[in-house]
């Protein structure tokens, strides 16, 4: 039996890993998504809040699909419970609002249909996808196309392709088979927890609470996620603490200056993750493999937010990919490089930049001074004038 | 400081939320990971830093001692 060839081989099918086959196969190539789940977005690892700029900017329509609640803004608190709030429907009232005609700032979203529905646009674009399918490992032979192991079930298979997209979040596996330096510092990976509670009031804005007290390292949030339900989550940084995640969402839940509007939450879910409050991966490439979204490290290292950042570098990835090999390079180690050099220009120096704010912030040793630097960053990097509103 | 002894590691699979936090911290440098996308609890840790101990948001990864079984050269520490 031949074995099957591609241009891409894609593993994993979240928003980077989908954005990436998309855009690649409308503009010609063919595409293998890989994920070894068969349900996508679970289990949720993450709180859902994305911009529509990044939907628009990368060509994913909007719909009700997979929306939990639109959003205006934010409010950012100092340790103290001091607000600051950016709302759009009054800082640009002719722009933003729930009003026919006016837009929302962005939304948050369902992670199972987000993802499932991304992954649909990639297959109506002419994706093939293989679901319940485990990627083994990858053997590059230094010419024009890699063989990449598979696991079906019980079956083992083998494909080809010309490069091997590493899609596969922050524990990438693809990362490792390339020898890439993926492993993270303890102190650069945030530990998060959210629950999805009933109960508790929201309104039309992403409120994000700074303060050592609350969330060392990080910082704690109160989303609104329609239909009546928020989450409330946070997340910390392990090496500044000796308490974790669960002993501090119960604290902000019992304890905070918001305790009040928590009285009569009710829990109904528990989710968390891992996101990496690091730099970009200072290597995304290798001979015909590339690494897109948290498997990069594309995450924004001081929200944490990571969804438009796999949107846009998947967007990127594709285009690049579609270029070298519709011109006939050969996807080696020199050519991928221009992959990170192009993702640098357009999105990472701006995410190396935050990174070192971040870095800036967190060695001092003054906890007050670090508190009100972290809250004043927070709510300058929300302001509409922000440098890094795209990100 | 010694080395570590090695461990063997167990998750309370119930609490577990699969959140990859221990794999994502995890040093080992072959894949080191059970099917439910958390650390190996099927062989020996022999670095036994504890990290993902550590970053566990739901506290729920504990470890044993390797059983003797398992690595032989425990076997010296048998019986004496």
């Amino acid at each position: 039996m031949s074995i099957p060839i591609y241009d891409l081989v894609i593993i994993g099918a979240g928003p980077a890993g989908s954005t990436t086959a998309r855009v690649a196969a409308n503009l010609g190539l063919r595409v293998l998504v890989v994920d070894k789940r068969q349900e996508l977005g679970a289990p949720i690892q993450c709180s859902g809040a994305v911009s529509r700029h990044a939907l628009e900017a990368t060509g994913v329509p909007i719909d009700d699909e997979y929306i939990h609640e639109a959003i205006y803004g934010f409010g950012i608190y100092d340790t103290h419970g001091q607000k600051t709030t950016i709302d759009y429907r009054k800082v640009k009232p002719d722009e933003y609002g729930e009003e026919e005609g006016k837009k929302p700032l962005g939304y948050v979203v369902d992670r199972r249909r987000f993802d499932r529905f991304l992954l649909t646009q990639a297959e109506r674009a002419g994706v093939e996808t293989m679901l319940k399918t485990e990627g083994l490992g990858y053997s590059p032979n230094g010419g024009d196309y890699c063989h990449v192991h598979l696991k079906r079930f019980n079956q083992t298979m083998e494909v080809k392709a010309k490069v091997l997209v590493g899609a596969d979040g922050l524990q990438s596996q693809v990362g490792k088979w390339a020898g890439l330096r993926t492993h993270i510092k303890l102190s650069e990976l945030a530990s998060c927890l959210q629950f999805v509670v009933d109960r508790v009031e929201t309104e039309g804005l992403l409120e994000i609470i700074t303060g050592h007290k609350w969330a060392p390292g990080g910082y704690a949030w109160v989303f609104p996620k329609g239909h009546g339900y928020a989450e409330v989550g946070l997340g910390v940084i392990r090496t500044m603490t000796d308490k974790n995640a669960q002993w501090y969402l119960d604290q902000f839940l019992q304890e905070s200056f918001l305790k009040d509007r928590f009285a009569d939450a009710r829990i109904l879910e528990i989710q968390g993750g891992g996101v990496p409050l690091a730099a970009p991966l200072r290597k995304q490439y290798a001979q015909n493999l590339i690494l897109v979204g948290d498997a990069a490290r594309h995450v924004n290292p001081i929200t944490g937010g990571g969804i438009h950042t796999a949107l846009s570098g998947g967007l990127i990835a594709a285009r690049y990919l579609a270029k070298v090999i519709q011109e006939g390079h050969q996807p080696n180690q020199e050519v991928l490089a221009g992959y990170q050099d192009l993702w640098l220009e357009k999105l990472g120096r701006k995410m190396w930049k935050l990174y070192d704010e971040k870095t800036a912030i967190f060695q001092g040793q003054d906890i007050p001074i670090r508190d009100q630097q972290l809250y004043e960053t927070m709510s300058s990097y929300f302001h509409p004038e922000s440098e890094y509103k795209k990100i | 400081m010694g080395k570590r002894e090695p461990v063997l590691f167990q998750i309370g699979w119930n609490a577990c939320i699969q959140c990859g936090a221990c794999i994502a911290i995890c040093p080992q440098k072959e894949s080191f990971v059970s099917a439910f996308d958390t650390i190996a609890v099927d062989r020996p840790c022999d670095i036994a830093c504890m990290k993902c101990e550590d970053i566990c948001p739901v506290t729920t990864i504990t470890h044993i001692p390797v059983p003797s079984a398992v690595t032989p050269s425990a076997n010296l520490f048998v019986g004496q």
